[in-house]
């Protein structure tokens, strides 16, 4: 598909910009969008320079800081640029200006530019400062869009071979004039890791269509799927694993409705990957199919792939919630106890988050499957989190009635329960139903002497007729001869029946 | 930096374990408050090799080290020397109230490395065997730093992370307890450093196996991965018979021991062993004012435990010296004893956030089957005695009323869960009684009560003799 050309000037123009903006997610937004928008140029904002940006002024022209043999005229002109720079890119009000450097130190720095460090920064040629700050500055002047800027540094030769891509500029020693210096208290690994994640996201195939509605928004929501809650994609913990692992989010470009799960192995190509709006026409769609088709390999596949577009692209919302609550009812309508498990432990975070979601419909579904796996441990935590909001919502009161019937082996209760579970727990509950009915037969058959109807049994265990519980019983090792016809209906001899629902029991709940 | 050495060359000339460890200790001694600041006025990161050689080489004679000995110490002393410079940051900025940046990350690295530095020592042989308490320092102060960093770190970054790499779900990991995972990791090799020593046991590390084994321990409860636990005590088991014999290890490792293995078996419903186990521990454990919070603790899982295995409460003179106990088993066992179960229920609901905390709310929730039988027994005494035939004897050899209609109890119930107050009288309802007599069944499932439950007759029919087992009818 052809794709979205002013990209090709995006990465250049952003790895110079101060990448201090790597670590501030909101700077590099607000950047991006007041240059999409395009807005007007700097010039009406002129008037209305923040707090901030008057005292950094005042600061420039305050007599202590004047550095000998740096001009009056070379400040202005430095300072105007700066101030340019930062209204161009809508970061007036987010610039840290009380620590930024001064002009004078900015264009010290470009006059000492001996050390090998700034072997990395090709733009400082001492010999042609005033020139090189005239050409930038007569760039800005002539600049009329934020793209047109951008493309003041597709003339570098380098970049301007969009094949050439895999060597960054700053590698070559490339003669250029510009305005970054500023970056020299910038982390230049960040900017490198910025730079090569970029790379990797527009591939190279990018030309000239960027003002295009779709491609606006779609580069929108990169940035705010940026934001979207991942305070610091630089943090240690991302630095440990291979390096050339992207640490941001991926955006996403694939148009695609359905697409098979494959695991990553390396980092996500933006092509294949489904950016949100997408996404949300994806889970209609699977809702859809998994109504009328039922065809839960192809539904959990797809669910899969979803939640993993939703995870290189760092989409954590209201969306995220619903569709890993969706997954999750899915498997567990069709027993998947892995999926299932996974989903849960994903909401069970998304939840703490506060995006939504039912919360109390799944903590009931953890009470119910930790009594499937008698998990006293895990039960203990659970109880322990539990606030008394969460213990008067109706499904998470049902679900410690459960726990607390069969603690005390309140069989009765317990069956009244399962045939009045809410949402679908029943799903989790039949799942310990069987093994649970075993238990209670083996007390009853202790404690009634004689013989009981099988009437009493059906209502006492919960079965939807006399049929069934006999089929139930017989399925679990009761012969015929217990079974005794009377005028007032069936019944069952429990006071032969020895230890078959023991050991039946004992096998259960192995 | 010069009293440091000063006291371990004494040490070392004495043999004095408890203050070699204490030249290691990141505290100041209570004689010497001041001591870690003058370790850092003392010296400096550039001299303090040449500073501590030249201490310890100054007066080599009277301790006469070998070279290789000299040189593991010098090792030791420059990592506490870091650890004293990061530390002292570390606690300046907390007490200043500057949490962010106190930087416990880099004290528990610190502190690893002097750890990493002692086993060194010691798997190469040059740290003899009654030096072992200084693993002890090392283990503790391991543990405390590494929850201090694991605590700062939630402050800064919370306690979820999510995923950035290739990760199919968005989640990475919830509870985030990294550095005392790893401080658990550290611990373990220091576990096998002292339980594979081959030396002969009057010089052995193997004595500081149960102190390792309890730090283990707590910090495994710490980490809520409870499970480990039985990881240890299955290669201890195994080593068993090359270890010591227990009774002879300091009194302090066999309570503290003892008190972990029973809550492992307790909480894993062994009752039986946690109660051997948690009863030995009270059984040592002195009963004098300093062990008064571990006497309470041992009791804490030892009271619901006898509850379960030999149906025992405890009396009002066992919970009296401790009133966070009385509080906690008071109101629970009155209503056990008086068959109450309305009380029983609400005295749970009450205490529930600090049962649960102890992990004994499931193990307590159990006792309802013992109140249930107070209050049935309450029944079978109030039905009185079978009329008496001729041809029998006195008083006492009168037979006990043992046919006893279902209502009876159904009616019990209703007193003790007090519902004809609560609704007003529910009357027979089908459902009550199905209910009670579920409560009968599960008694004489549970062999708490002998009898049999007649349908057909409406009655229960209990045994002649001891119908309830263990309570004197």
């Amino acid at each position: 598909m052809n794709a979205f050309p002013a990209y090709t000037s995006v990465p250049a123009r952003r790895t110079l910009a101060t990448p201090q903006a790597a670590v501030r997610p909101s700077v590099r937004e607000t950047a991006f969008v007041g240059s999409k928008s395009l807005q007007p140029p700097p010039k009406p904002q002129k008037g209305v320079f923040p707090h901030g940006v008057r005292e950094y002024v005042s600061r420039a022209f305050a007599e202590e800081n004047s550095v000998s043999g740096i001009e009056k005229s070379m400040i202005e002109e430095k300072l105007k640029e700066i101030i340019n720079d930062a209204s161009t890119h809508g970061i007036m009000n987010t610039l840290d200006w009380d620590n930024h450097p001064l002009p004078q130190h900015i264009i010290q720095q470009e006059l000492v530019s001996s050390s090998p460090r700034h072997e990395r920064s090709p733009w400082q040629e001492t010999a042609s400062l005033s020139l090189n700050l005239d050409a930038t500055h007569n760039a800005f002047a002539n600049a009329t869009t934020s793209n047109k800027k951008r493309k003041s540094f597709e003339t570098d030769p380098v970049q301007n071979d969009n094949g050439d891509e895999s060597t960054p500029p700053w590698r070559k020693a490339a003669k250029k004039n510009g305005f970054e210096d500023r970056i020299t208290f910038a982390n230049q690994a960040a900017a490198e890791r910025m730079e090569k994640r970029m790379r990797k996201f527009h591939g190279g195939k990018l030309d000239e269509s960027s003002k295009l509605p779709a491609t606006l928004e779609k580069r929108r929501q990169r940035f705010e799927t940026g934001k979207a809650g991942h305070p610091s994609p630089f943090s240690p913990r991302d630095a440990t694993p291979a390096s050339d692992i992207p640490e941001g989010p991926v955006v996403g470009t694939c148009q695609d409705l359905e697409k098979g799960y494959l695991r990553l192995t390396e980092p996500p190509r933006p092509e294949t990957v489904r950016p949100l709006p997408v996404l949300r026409k994806t889970l209609d769609l699977l809702k859809m199919k998994w109504k009328n088709e039922n065809n839960y390999s192809y539904i959990c596949d797809q669910f899969k792939s979803l939640r993993q577009d939703l995870t290189v692209q760092h989409i954590k919302n209201d969306f995220t919630v619903v569709a890993y609550e969706i997954h999750a009812r899915i498997a567990l309508e069709k027993g998947d106890l892995g999926e299932y498990n996974q989903c849960q432990t994903q909401l069970r975070a998304l939840y703490k988050q506060k995006l939504g979601g039912h919360p109390a419909e799944f903590l009931a579904y953890r009470i119910l499957y930790f009594i499937y796996t008698c998990s006293r441990t895990d039960m203990n935590d659970v109880l322990a989190d539990l606030t008394p909001t969460d213990k008067t919502q109706p499904s998470v009161k049902h679900a410690l009635e459960v726990r607390s019937s069969l603690a005390l082996g309140n069989y009765h209760k317990f069956f009244q329960l399962y045939l009045d579970t809410p949402n679908m727990g029943a799903y989790i509950m039949d799942m310990f139903v069987v093994r649970e009915r075993l238990a209670a037969l083996a007390t009853m058959c202790r404690a009634y002497k004689q013989d009981v109807k099988i009437r009493f049994l059906t209502e006492e265990l919960g079965f939807e007729s006399d049929q069934e519980c006999v089929q139930f019983l017989c399925e679990n090792g009761a012969p015929q001869q217990l079974f005794e016809e009377k005028d007032d209906g069936v019944r069952f001899l429990t006071a032969k029946v020895g230890s078959i629902f023991e050991t039946a029991k004992a096998a259960a709940f192995r | 930096m010069d009293t440091v050495l000063y006291e371990f060359r004494t040490a070392i000339r004495t043999s004095n374990a408890s203050l070699l460890a204490s030249t290691i200790t990141p505290a100041p001694p209570a004689h010497d408050p001041g001591r870690l600041y003058a370790i850092l006025r003392s010296t400096n990161s550039y001299s303090i090799e040449a500073d501590v050689r030249y201490g310890l080489m100054q007066n080599n004679r009277e301790i006469s080290l070998t070279k290789a000995r000299s040189a593991a110490w010098l090792d030791v002393y420059i990592a506490y020397y870091k650890v004293v410079v990061v530390l002292l940051d570390a606690e300046e900025k907390t007490n200043q109230g500057k949490l962010l940046e106190a930087d416990w990350n880099r004290v528990y690295e610190a502190w690893k490395e002097l750890v990493t530095t002692l086993i060194k020592g010691f798997n190469a042989g040059h740290f003899e065997g009654w030096t072992t308490p200084c693993l002890y320092v090392a283990v503790r102060c391991l543990r405390e730093f590494a929850i201090k960093a694991d605590e700062a770190n939630t402050r800064t970054k919370g306690a979820i992370t999510f995923n950035s790499g290739l990760q199919d779900d968005v989640v990475g990991a919830l509870d985030k307890n990294d550095k005392l995972e790893d401080a658990a990791r550290v611990i373990n090799r220091i576990f096998g450093l002292c339980i594979s020593d081959r030396a002969s046991l009057d010089e052995s590390r193997k004595w500081g196996v149960y102190y390792i084994t309890n730090m283990m321990f707590k910090t495994y409860f710490k980490l809520n991965s409870i499970s480990l636990s039985k990881n240890i005590l299955r290669s201890l088991n195994a080593t068993a018979s090359d270890l010591p014999n227990f009774a002879l290890f300091p009194k302090s490792h066999q309570v503290t021991f003892n008190y972990y293995v029973g809550v492992v078996s307790f909480l894993d419903e062994d009752y039986t062993r946690a109660e051997s186990h948690l009863a030995a521990a009270h059984r040592l454990c002195p009963a004098v004012p300093f062990a008064h919070k571990n006497r309470a603790l041992i009791l804490t899982y030892l009271i619901p435990c006898r509850l379960l295995t030999t149906h025992v409460l405890p009396t009002p003179s066992l919970l009296a010296p401790y009133p966070g106990l009385q509080q906690l088993f008071g109101p629970l066992s009155a209503c056990v004893r008086r068959g109450d179960l309305a009380g029983f229920d609400a005295a749970l609901v009450a205490g529930e956030a600090d049962f649960v905390k102890r992990r004994i709310y499931l193990t307590l929730e159990r006792g309802r089957d013992v109140a249930v039988r107070n209050l049935f027994r309450k029944v079978f005494l109030a039905g009185g005695f079978e009329p008496v035939k001729d041809g029998q004897g006195g008083e006492a050899e009168r037979l006990r009323r043992t046919r006893i209609p279902l209502a009876e109890f159904a009616a019990a119930v209703r007193v003790g869960t007090r519902a004809d107050a609560r609704e007003g009288g529910a009357g027979e309802g089908g459902l009550e009684q199905d209910e009670v007599e579920c409560m009968l069944a599960n008694l004489i499932y549970k062999n708490l009560m002998k009898g049999y439950i007649s349908r057909a007759h409406g009655m229960v029919v209990l045994s002649k003799a001891g119908a309830f087992p263990g309570t004197g009818v």
